[in-house]
């Protein structure tokens, strides 16, 4: 029952996180390797920014629209610069490495030879299934989850937007001459993940108490696992993947060790990559010749 | 020059070897194969972790408080040339898993997250290479040579430049024959290449095989001369201090990527340790990745066929008379039609 509750939480962060990232991939076909670093930096301001404050709302409210913005910066502006100039795959991949690398150790110039902590915020046990205590926060976190799930499934369902955004990923060249703007799509895909990403990223950092510059990579690596788990540009699978992925960290680390839950869901990841590139459902992965 | 700088300056001579072992390792990989070989720390730490077992006399426990596999003590050179088989035997499996059905970013993910898996594996095993301390006070070639520290350093830029020049054989070797021909052409288009009766696997196998044994030597090397290899030697950044080093100087030139050897590992990580210091320590290196990272965008930017960019082929063909530039595919087509 631990192993389920607290699978549970791990999942709804994976959620948001894996969300996020494959919703991005999806339409602008641009792996960010930066998503991670995204992450760490939404946290850092919002530590800086709010005065290290741990109310949730706040948080989040901060968290996501720094991580809108620098998304925006770093993917459409800087990363969509070198598309424009001709650049394709494997340069795009180091692109985003090259400025993951100068987010992540700016930020480790920022935070110094200390780990950043927030003060311990009042915990209280909210709710207590069979014998196992989530704290409020956990709970909170949890909701939200719930919550911007729906709002992604109604969004992409149900508006216009939401139909360009599955049209942008699906066929880029029939969208525009159906009199849509793959550019304005792409510069929404992009501010919409980074919201995501520095929603998950806050709720990660004061979850946990305790954060440095290094936090955010190991954290996209899983829920970028959940994600592929899922099927790539596919928000439902990324969300049952991060369900699933939640639940293997959790009952890994239960078993085996601590050490083995992130190591578990990235075993996990290649898997997939190997035996179903193409995620739990779907054909997806076929069509955009993912394999050879 | 003082005695102190020679030796400054011969140590750095060691450490451009090692790293141009590892960069055209690298380069048979990314830069003719085309293999997104985001793992290929990996190679080097293996190298380095069979090179050290093999030379370290047995784990004693009770007084060390390390556990390690082997512990045979064999003589030098053979633990160095099986520290670079373990980095050829190492590509089959990665090989398998990473290159036969993946492409593109899928593959430079795998990658990634095996690099991931390895360093997280190695650090919580304290059974294998000693956890996350790692191997220590590994001998070193020609130990019980009766030597100042001074002279030592000149014996072991020896050695490390003949491993260099075994290096630039091996990567020359590949990159002129046949077979290198047919590496560029399947890194341009593969679909031409297996129509030409060409399996892509195979000779993706046999690069990342070769530029693996590269990899495994400069870390066999490496550990030869630091004496000590942990999980934080090795983390999966580490690798993108080569493809730096690559970018920069010329993807699949072998003059090019030595050059960008000497800039980014040499340059950028080891002289600038000569400058005066600021910050905590490790603030320093927090800038020197920044600016790693910030050259790599620039060049990517500016020059993304690096400094020295690769030569184009020019293949005359004999018997229809044109004449010109050709891609590859083409010029093995026609190779094979004859």
């Amino acid at each position: 029952m631990t192993i389920v509750l607290f699978g549970l939480y791990s999942a709804a962060l994976y959620a948001i996180g894996g969300v996020g990232f494959t919703l991005q991939f999806g339409v602008t076909n641009v792996l960010n390797l930066a998503y991670g670093s995204l992450i760490t930096s939404s946290i850092f301001v919002e530590y800086y920014l709010t005065g290290h404050s741990t109310n949730l709302w706040l948080a989040m409210l901060v968290g996501g629209v720094a991580g809108a913005v620098l998304s925006f910066v770093v993917g459409f502006v800087v990363v969509g610069a070198f598309v424009r100039r001709g650049a394709a795959g494997f340069s795009i991949a180091m692109v985003t490495i090259g400025i993951s690398l100068m987010i992540q150790y700016t930020l480790e110039a920022i935070q110094g030879p200390v780990v950043n902590a927030y003060a311990s915020s009042n915990r209280s046990t909210l709710l207590s299934v069979a014998g196992v205590n989530l704290d409020s926060q956990q709970v909170t976190a949890i909701l939200v989850a719930v919550v911007l799930m729906v709002v992604v499934h109604l969004v992409l369902r149900l508006t216009k937007l939401g139909l360009a955004m599955r049209a942008t990923a699906d066929d880029v060249s029939l969208t525009r001459v159906s009199g849509v703007s793959p550019a304005r799509v792409r510069a929404l895909a992009w501010l919409a993940s980074g919201a995501l990403c520095g929603i998950c990223g806050v709720l990660l950092g004061i979850g946990i108490g305790t954060f440095d510059a290094a936090i955010g990579n190991d954290f996209f690596i899983t829920a970028a696992a959940a994600a592929i788990a899922g099927g790539v540009g596919k928000p439902y699978g990324a969300m049952l993947g991060a369900l699933i992925v939640g639940i293997i960290t959790q009952a890994s680390s239960a078993i085996v060790s601590p050490a083995f839950s992130s190591i578990s869901a990235w075993v996990l990841l290649v898997a997939f990559l190997i035996l179903r590139p193409q995620g739990i459902f779907a054909t997806y992965a076929a069509e955009r010749e993912i394999v050879a | 020059m003082s005695q102190s700088t020679v030796y400054y300056l011969s140590g750095l001579g060691i450490l451009f070897f090692i790293n141009l072992v590892a960069v055209w390792g690298l380069d048979l990989h990314f830069g003719f194969a085309g293999v997104n070989s985001f793992a290929f720390i990996v190679f080097q730490a293996v190298g380095a972790y069979i090179t050290g077992v093999f030379s370290l006399g047995r784990a004693n426990t009770p007084v060390t408080f390390e556990t390690y596999i082997l512990g045979v003590h064999w003589p030098w050179p053979l633990a160095l040339l099986l520290g670079g088989i373990a980095g050829a035997v190492l590509a089959v499996p990665v090989g398998w898993i990473a290159v036969r059905r993946l492409r593109g970013d899928y593959q430079a993910m795998a990658m990634l997250v095996l690099a991931l898996i390895a360093n997280s594996l190695i650090a919580a095993e304290t059974g294998w290479f000693n956890g996350a301390t790692g191997l220590e006070s590994v001998p070193q070639p020609f130990g019980n040579l009766n030597v100042s520290l001074y002279d030592y350093h000149w014996v072991f830029l020896a050695l490390a430049a003949i491993c260099g020049v075994v290096s630039w054989w091996i990567a020359r070797g590949i990159a002129r024959s046949p077979l290198g021909r047919s590496l560029r052409a399947l890194r341009e288009s593969e679909s031409a290449l297996a129509a030409l009766g060409r399996d892509p696997n195979r000779l993706r196998t046999i690069a990342l095989v070769a530029g693996g044994f590269l990899g495994g030597l400069s870390g066999g090397l490496l550990i030869q001369y630091v004496q000590a290899w942990g999980p934080a030697s090795w983390l999966y950044a580490e690798t993108f201090l080569f493809f730096t080093a690559i970018i920069i100087g010329g993807r699949g030139n072998l003059l090019g990527t030595a050059l960008g050897t000497l800039l980014v590992p040499i340059g950028i990580v080891e002289v600038t340790r000569e400058l005066p210091q600021f910050g905590y320590p490790g603030e320093f290196a927090d800038f020197q990745w920044v600016a790693i990272g910030a050259l790599m965008l620039v060049f990517l930017w500016f020059r993304p066929h690096g400094l020295i960019p690769e030569r184009k082929r020019v293949l005359r063909p004999r018997d229809d008379g044109a004449s010109g530039q050709e891609a590859p595919a083409r010029a093995l087509a026609r190779g094979s039609q004859r």
